[in-house]
């Protein structure tokens, strides 16, 4: 087995007298897809949000490569290699994809000190990105606002993939998408551990889950209750996981 | 909006024999100077979804600087740099309040309003500067090449404008903000250098405007800039820019200027009092925006049938 990629160690979130995320330790692999699972207000997304520099954790430390890392911002983050789709999209509607695609790290030549986009490149590389990923978008230039649920995660990941992100964290993304998108996406999903990269999916479709996951960890109230291989598990059991009817979760929750 | 600015000339010429002479022409592009830089920075900040009701006081303030020196048998050339370098300082505290103490826009604006109101009634003792020397106005009242000074400066603060919006980073993460602060944030652009820039680019504009100010007509009254907010504000909305940050219109600037312009200088030529000028701008805002809000929603509701 490879070494992982990140490795997370008692991580702890509190906000105020909240504890959100306690005792979490995990490891995420390259070219591995490792699903979170766990009912809303599990802790699932405040984990996430600590990797993605999003939130400092409480507690706790994070280690790529075996090397301590500290985010204060997404930027940091993002240099570390990881990069985070949101559920919600962090793509600017108002933009185009080619643009979407480089914001906030644009190709520029600089003319006199000041730094001018490079757009013809950019489109380019766009481009070849999209053709890469099969995912059916013709036009870079077309603005953002104007695209389907499934071609707006098609360009969250050309994203992700143009940082040269090493490790993709996915929240939800076929919550809003009809049936055909999803599978695009989960196809997705698929190839970018395939290119070698890690993947951390976040889904409350568990049948979604078993399809592209390799790894499965249940989060259930700021814990991490369980992580079971995708081939060593089944449907049944994960559910009890989630809801806590599972003999694992009860005997923990009664230690605590 | 070109339709618009034509058809009003047209009304207002037959309405009125004064109207559609080249004198009075010259007087409506005159009018439009300094709302046309005031609306330049204007057009930037509500792009990036921020707003400044005190930036007609910014240009009082610079004024009155400007005024002083002038006032002072300074140099002209110092007072050149004065207008900017009080605006860009003005800019600066704005953003300050705005951006690193995190108060909206619209309130932290309004709070600066009412100081710089006051300092504007301190700094004046309740007396105009009037009865400046024509040193300013004689440095910017010739022509380079045949083009009037004030035309020049307003094309290369346009072009200058348009050039950093659509062809540098600067213009991308500014539209990107005025789309979701929160998601510019998520994707790594640096919010707060960014709408901190562009509050010192706005107050920079309004300091040259401020130099126009003084240069045309020698003096610096009580109530210098007080409704120049709200032109500002109601030409840039007119001119297709977005009240809720995103999108905008730099050419549509320009129209809703000489719209606003054109159609204040019509009324006031068919005999409607000066009084009535603020109601006319705020009704076009109103109007506007009431517009913008049910044309948004009729295509929404489509879109949402075609989806279901």
């Amino acid at each position: 087995m490879t070494a992982p990629f990140l490795v997370a160690r008692n991580i702890a979130k509190r906000f105020g007298a909240l504890t959100a995320l306690a005792d979490v330790d995990l490891e995420i692999r390259s070219g591995e897809v490792l699903a979170l699972l766990g009912d809303n207000g599990a802790g699932k997304s405040t984990f996430i949000k600590i990797l993605a520099g999003a939130h400092p954790p409480s507690d706790g430390e994070l280690l790529i490569e075996g090397n301590a890392v500290a985010f204060s911002s997404p930027k940091d983050a993002a240099a570390s290699g990881i990069a985070t789709i949101f559920q919600e999209l962090a793509l600017s509607e108002n933009l185009s994809i080619a643009e979407n695609v480089f914001l906030g790290r644009e190709l520029k030549r600089s003319i006199f000190g000041i730094p001018f986009l490079k757009r013809a490149e950019m489109r380019q590389r766009v481009d070849g990105l999209l053709q890469e990923l099969d995912a059916h978008i013709s036009d870079p230039e077309a603005p953002v606002g104007s695209l389907s649920g499934g071609q707006r995660q098609a360009v969250a990941i050309c994203r992700a993939l143009n940082l040269n992100a090493r490790l993709v964290i996915m929240d939800e993304p076929t919550a809003a998408l009809a049936v055909a998108e999803t599978r695009k996406v989960l196809a997705l999903t698929r190839r970018l551990a395939g290119r070698g990269c890690a993947v951390v999916l976040i889904s409350h479709n568990i049948s979604e889950v078993f399809e592209v996951a390799d790894r499965i960890v249940v989060f259930r109230r700021g814990r991490k209750v369980a992580e079971r291989l995708a081939t060593e598990t089944n449907h049944e059991e994960v559910v009890s996981l989630i809801t806590g009817a599972h003999p694992d979760v009860r005997a923990l929750e009664k230690t605590n | 909006m070109l339709v618009a600015c034509l058809l009003a000339i047209a009304i207002f010429s037959v309405a009125s024999p004064h109207y559609a002479t080249p004198g009075n022409a010259v007087t409506v592009l005159r009018n439009s100077v300094e709302l046309l830089l005031i609306g330049l920075g204007m057009t930037l900040l509500l792009a990036m979804g921020g707003i400044d009701v005190s930036i007609g006081i910014v240009m009082g303030l610079a004024a009155i600087a400007i005024g002083r020196i002038l006032g002072a048998d300074g140099s002209p050339y110092v007072a050149l740099v004065a207008g900017p370098l009080v605006g860009a300082l003005l800019g600066c505290v704005t953003a300050a309040v705005v951006v690193q103490g995190r108060v909206p826009a619209i309130v932290g604006t309004l709070g600066l309003l009412g100081v710089y109101r006051t300092a504007v009634f301190a700094l004046l003792g309740g007396q105009w500067l009037s009865g400046l020397p024509s040193s300013l106005t004689d440095l910017l009242a010739t022509t380079v090449l045949g083009i009037p000074v004030p035309a020049l400066v307003i094309a290369v603060a346009y072009l200058t404008v348009w050039l950093a919006l659509r062809r540098t980073p600067y213009g991308l993460h500014l539209l990107a903000i005025g789309n979701s602060e929160e998601k510019a944030r998520l994707s790594g652009i640096p919010v707060i250098k960014v709408r901190f820039l562009t509050f010192v680019i706005s107050g920079v504009l309004t300091g040259i405007a401020a130099t126009f100010y003084v240069a045309t007509y020698r003096n610096v009254e009580m109530s210098i800039g007080s409704t120049s907010a709200l032109d500002a504000i109601a030409a840039v909305i007119l001119g297709g820019t977005s009240i809720l940050g995103g999108r905008c219109s730099l050419l549509g600037t320009v129209l809703g200027v000489l719209l606003l312009r054109i159609l204040q200088n019509g009324l006031l030529l068919i005999g409607v009092p000066s009084l009535w000028q603020p109601v006319v701008t705020g009704v076009l805002i109103i109007g506007v925006l009431g517009f913008e809000a049910v044309s948004n929603r009729l295509p929404l509701t489509r879109f949402q049938r075609a989806r279901a």
